[in-house]
């Protein structure tokens, strides 16, 4: 459920590049030979991550998603008989690379299939390859407005609905309240950002037509190292609730800057950054956390399709316990869910085949049971979480609950 | 009107930040001549070593700063005698930019293999306390950081206006040629200029790191800035750099709580070009290699 | 021997860039693997972003790290043009980039002359604080640019199998224009007097030479190909960000490129773009997942600028000339 993303900074490639060269020097590359797509061939999926650069963190949490997939289509035997080969390459988070790995991919390595890359801002370009060769493109990371206004009829986006949709859950939970407890004013703090700004947007328009005014709104760029600012703005007008537009980093920030100035909103969400189990309190202090709500996708207690087996074959390959594994890696390893699913309804595993399927019907991923609109968005939705004695529990709605959503005051309130 | 003032004393506060992460900067151009871009880097490479300490060892992050600044003179007195001595004198200049920025990008490199790029903050036990004056907010580990900005800048100053090495220093900056015939060793004084330099952002990190959130990253946010500071200072004057710092955190706290945040550094490079446009030296350089 | 040696001098450079050229315009025939094209056309971008910055950064010796904002001013007026118009055939949006690449050179001369004020150093920063200020106007000016959701072109109706021949010729064009403008430049008046500028601007003001009609010159001929280029590479994405379109690290790359190659000569900045663009293409494919790129990059970095300070073509010159004057 991560979109980080840096403002000046955006691709080291062609500094790597020199360095590059030396390594071709050292190493003499030796070429793979491309393998015919007979029927007995593995089965090549090509992707592009960001494995250098400013995503690389998230790009790695997807590399550990489609990695311990493959790993367990593997062990089953393939898929149709058929081994599962990953081709996973590096765009160094640059747009020009994406470009280039895909069509690399496709036209080079000839690869069968493609899944889509981490981060967010590199789909679209990608998608655009795909569509360009018909290859099908489900993509675990991209569910921004713009993804879909593309209309591509090949793209399909993994998680359970885009990202605009992420606070409605919360505002499904604010509007379900007896009108007597709910909050009467709103502030909407936002990242300037695709995947950030969207929701609180959503969320306002929502709760607005419901009469809850809003006294504040202000969009920050991503470069802003110091919210305080903007919440000793946005405490002046003394909102009941704060509906913050957040993507990582400055969802710290911004409850750090609440707390210093010791100002507490009666309601606090934040759609991203808040919803990481390690980052969030490592960051703002694990005293700071209880009663923030924030939504998301995935989370290790989710009771859907195949998660148990997830997160056995998960810590059994790479350690760790289950509170630690990132969404991101559920996102990616979804999307060889719905392949497998495919073959196994379908008998194929072919583009067409997957474009045509995943079009009608719902299918199960860790994501839910999801199904797509022609545009590639898929029609189910976010679950609502909050920090409750200092763990992340769902608590919206109420057929994934697992705690009653608790009104208390934030920790740090006068 | 509230709201202005607590504007105002969350900019003063800031601007003594960058008043620190800037002096280095400022003092490394003075003496070298050398536009340095790895200082953002240097800053967030303290604030890591700052937070390790303290997560490893409980080491206080202030205290941490007595055991890093020395390690950070010594990468900066090494940049300078191993890259920036040799270089071509003609061009030293722009090279100067260019191996710097690649320095820079090399301490990243090597941040992003040892820590990856999760955001951390340093949190001692203090980090959230807050003093209320007189209905204003303010942080306690932020007026410690401004205190000492202004203790390290009061050093800075005591050791360029009151000490022998100083003096080779202030030499060396009027007039290199001069200064070597008098017996200065320039380039020695050089090394010893990047170093303490570099010492600086020692203190600059470990505030950096409580204050702030941050990753390897981080330093591209700081670099634009610093670069600002250092320039509107005057480019080698320290009390420039102060005033400048106060003014760009002042001005970016204002426009952010009354205005606008994403016009905040916009305001501030606006205000920067129109500066050199009327006065290219700066506001208080008195000399500026380079201009017209 | 002798003559012919000297013959050689004078046209063999001239008859090996114009055999490499046919080279180039042949090769997308030739190879028909797209990604093999794709990895020429971003060459080509990059050696014809090289060329021009070389004519402000080389020639005159003002060192411009703002180039990526005119790239990117470049970009977004062929996106916004073209985003709510439909592309028809597909080649309507390369005939908007003459017209655009004035226009930007346009906005880019006010900002030179005010730059210009400052020398080398002091000159880089404000260009590169420009670059930011350029940025931050993608980001915030929302209703013209789509602000951080970026804004879409309408995506080429080309062939997917010769998708990328009219970018790649568009890109070729582009460095051919880049040279014509080096060579017709290093063979004027304008050149000398920015070879004066560069050698001691006050000097030659005080002679006389035009010193700022010369710089203001050299500087807008710069920016027509880099601000084109930017409009070949937003068609050819059909989607930018502001961050990416407007990147400072790709005026760090063009300073690389020409760094490497040879500052202030003709094939310089050409022979370090096609060096190190498909290396990075290529390499980041194959061997990107090493955590230790930048550290090996920031190395290799320090060492061409202690070994060779002037690049790759100055240095060689050099060597051969002094073996020459021992034999």
């Amino acid at each position: 459920m991560r979109h980080p993303y840096r403002h000046a900074s955006s691709s080291r490639a062609l500094f790597a590049a020199v360095a590059a060269t030396a390594v071709l020097v050292a190493c003499s590359s030796s070429a793979k030979p491309s393998s015919s797509a007979s029927s007995h061939a593995p089965l090549k999926i090509g992707i592009s991550l960001s494995l250098t650069g400013d995503f690389s963190d998230p790009g790695k949490s997807a590399e550990r998603g489609y990695r311990l997939w493959a790993d367990t289509v593997n062990a089953k035997g393939g898929i149709l008989g058929r081994k599962v080969q990953l081709s996973i390459v590096d765009d160094t988070s640059s747009p020009t690379q994406v470009v280039g790995n895909y069509q690399n991919l496709i036209t080079k390595d000839h690869v069968d299939l493609t899944f889509g890359p981490f981060s967010s801002l590199l789909t679209i370009p990608a998608s655009q390859v795909a569509k360009r060769y018909g290859y099908a493109f489900l993509e675990p990371a991209g569910g921004g407005p713009k993804v879909f206004a593309q209309h591509l009829h090949n793209l399909f986006f993994v998680q359970p609905a885009p990202v605009v949709k992420q606070g409605d859950v919360f505002a499904d939970y604010i509007l379900s309240l007896p009108a007597a407890r709910r909050p009467k004013t709103a502030a909407y703090p936002a990242l300037d950002d695709p995947f950030a700004s969207p929701i609180a947007d959503e969320v306002r328009t929502r709760l607005e037509a419901a009469g809850i005014k809003t006294v504040y709104q202000q969009i920050y760029p991503a470069e802003i190292t110091d919210l305080t600012p903007v919440v000793s703005a946005m405490a002046a007008k003394k909102p009941d609730l704060v509906v913050g537009g957040t993507q990582a980093d400055d969802a710290y920030r911004m409850v750090k800057a609440m707390v210093q100035l010791k100002w507490a909103p009666k309601l606090l969400y934040l759609s991203n950054g808040a919803n990481d189990p390690h980052n969030f309190p490592g960051n703002v202090g694990a005293s700071n956390v209880d009663g923030i709500f924030s939504s998301g996708d995935w989370f290790p207690s989710s009771n859907t399709y195949g998660n148990a087996g997830f997160l056995s074959a998960y810590t059994r390959k790479y350690g760790g316990t289950a509170g630690t594994i990132d969404s991101t890696s559920a996102e990616a390893y979804s999307c060889g869910q719905l392949l497998e699913e495919v073959a196994a309804k379908t008998g194929k595993v072919d583009n067409a085949t997957l474009i045509s399927a995943l079009h009608t019907g719902s299918w199960q991923t860790l994501e839910g049971n999801l199904s797509w609109n022609a545009d590639g968005a898929a029609n189910s939705s976010y679950v609502l979480v909050q920090w409750i004695s200092g763990k992340m529990l769902p608590v919206y709605p109420a057929g994934r609950a697992q705690h009653a959503p608790v009104i208390a005051a934030l920790p740090w309130g006068g | 009107m509230h709201e202005a003032v607590q504007a105002v004393i969350l900019g003063v506060l800031t601007g003594g930040v960058y008043a620190l992460m800037a002096s280095g900067q400022t003092l490394i151009f003075g003496v070298m001549k050398v536009v340095n871009l790895a200082q953002g880097a240097l800053v967030i490479l303290a604030a890591f070593l700052s937070h390790s300490l303290f997560t490893a060892w409980g080491v206080d992050p202030f205290l941490s700063v007595l055991i890093i600044a020395p390690l950070m003179f010594a990468l900066g007195a090494a940049v300078q005698w191993l890259l920036l001595r040799p270089l071509h004198q003609d061009d030293a200049a722009l090279l100067s930019l260019l191996v710097t920025f690649a320095v820079a990008l090399g301490i990243e490199g090597a941040l992003t293999v040892v820590y990856h790029t999760d955001y951390r903050t340093t949190r001692p036990a203090y980090v959230d306390r807050s003093w209320r004056i007189a209905g204003y907010q303010v942080g306690e580990v932020r007026l410690a950081a401004f205190a000492l900005s202004l203790i390290t800048l009061g050093g800075l100053w005591m050791l360029l206006s009151r000490t022998r090495f100083g003096r080779s220093v202030r030499a060396t900056v009027q007039n290199p040629v001069a200064a070597r015939l008098l017996g200065v060793e320039t380039a020695r004084v050089a090394a010893l200029g990047f170093g303490l330099g570099a010492a600086t952002a020692a203190a600059a990190g470990a505030v950096y790191g409580m204050v702030y959130s941050f990753n390897p990253n981080s330093h591209y946010d700081l670099i634009s800035r610093l670069l600002s500071v250092v320039i509107l200072g005057g480019l080698g004057s320290l009390g420039g750099t102060v005033v400048a710092a106060l003014v760009m955190g002042v001005a970016s706290s204002l426009v952010g709580a009354l205005a606008s945040p994403v016009w905040s550094d916009f305001s501030f490079f606006v205000v920067l070009l129109a500066v050199l446009l009327l006065r290219p030296q700066g506001l208080f350089g008195a000399r500026l290699r380079g201009a017209l | 021997m002798r003559r012919r040696l000297g013959r050689y001098r004078r046209y063999g450079p001239g008859l090996a860039g114009l055999a490499g050229l046919a080279a180039l315009v042949v090769f997308p025939l030739a190879v028909s693997a797209p990604w093999l094209v794709t990895v020429g056309l971003f060459t080509l971008m990059y050696a014809a972003l090289a060329s021009a910055w070389n004519l402000v950064g080389g020639y005159a010796g003002y060192p411009s790290l703002g180039h990526a904002a005119f790239f990117g001013m470049g970009a977004y007026a062929e996106a916004i043009w073209w985003t709510h118009r439909t592309a028809g055939s597909g080649y309507g949006p390369f005939w908007t980039l003459p017209p655009i690449g004035l226009a930007v050179a346009a906005v880019a001369v006010p900002v030179a002359w005010i730059a210009m004020r400052t020398r080398t150093d002091v000159f880089a920063i404000v260009t590169i604080t420009f670059l930011f200020v350029v940025q931050t106007l993608a980001f915030n000016l929302r209703g013209l640019t789509g602000g951080a959701q970026g804004v879409a072109m309408p995506v080429a109706p080309f062939t997917p199998a010769t998708f990328e021949r009219p970018f790649y010729y568009a890109m070729l064009a582009l460095l051919l224009l880049a040279l014509a403008m080096s060579y017709g430049v290093l063979h004027s008046r304008l050149g000398l007097a920015l070879t004066a500028v560069r050698g001691d601007e006050d000097k030659a003001r005080s002679v006389g030479v035009p010193v700022g009609a010369a710089k203001l010159t050299a500087f807008a001929l710069s920016v027509v190909v880099t601000a084109m280029a930017g409009g070949v590479w937003a068609y050819y994405l059909s989607f930018i960000y502001p961050q990416f379109a407007i990147d400072p690290l790709l005026s760090i790359g063009m300073v690389l490129m020409v760094f490497l190659g040879g500052r202030g000569t003709l094939w310089g900045p050409v022979l370090g773009a096609f060096v190190v663009a498909p290396a990075q293409q290529y390499l980041a494919y194959r061997f990107g997942a090493s955590q230790l790129y930048l550290l090996a990059y920031a190395a290799l970095f320090v060492v061409v600028m202690l070994v060779m300070p002037r690049g790759a073509l100055p240095t060689l010159r050099d060597r051969i000339r002094r073996a020459e004057a021992r034999a």
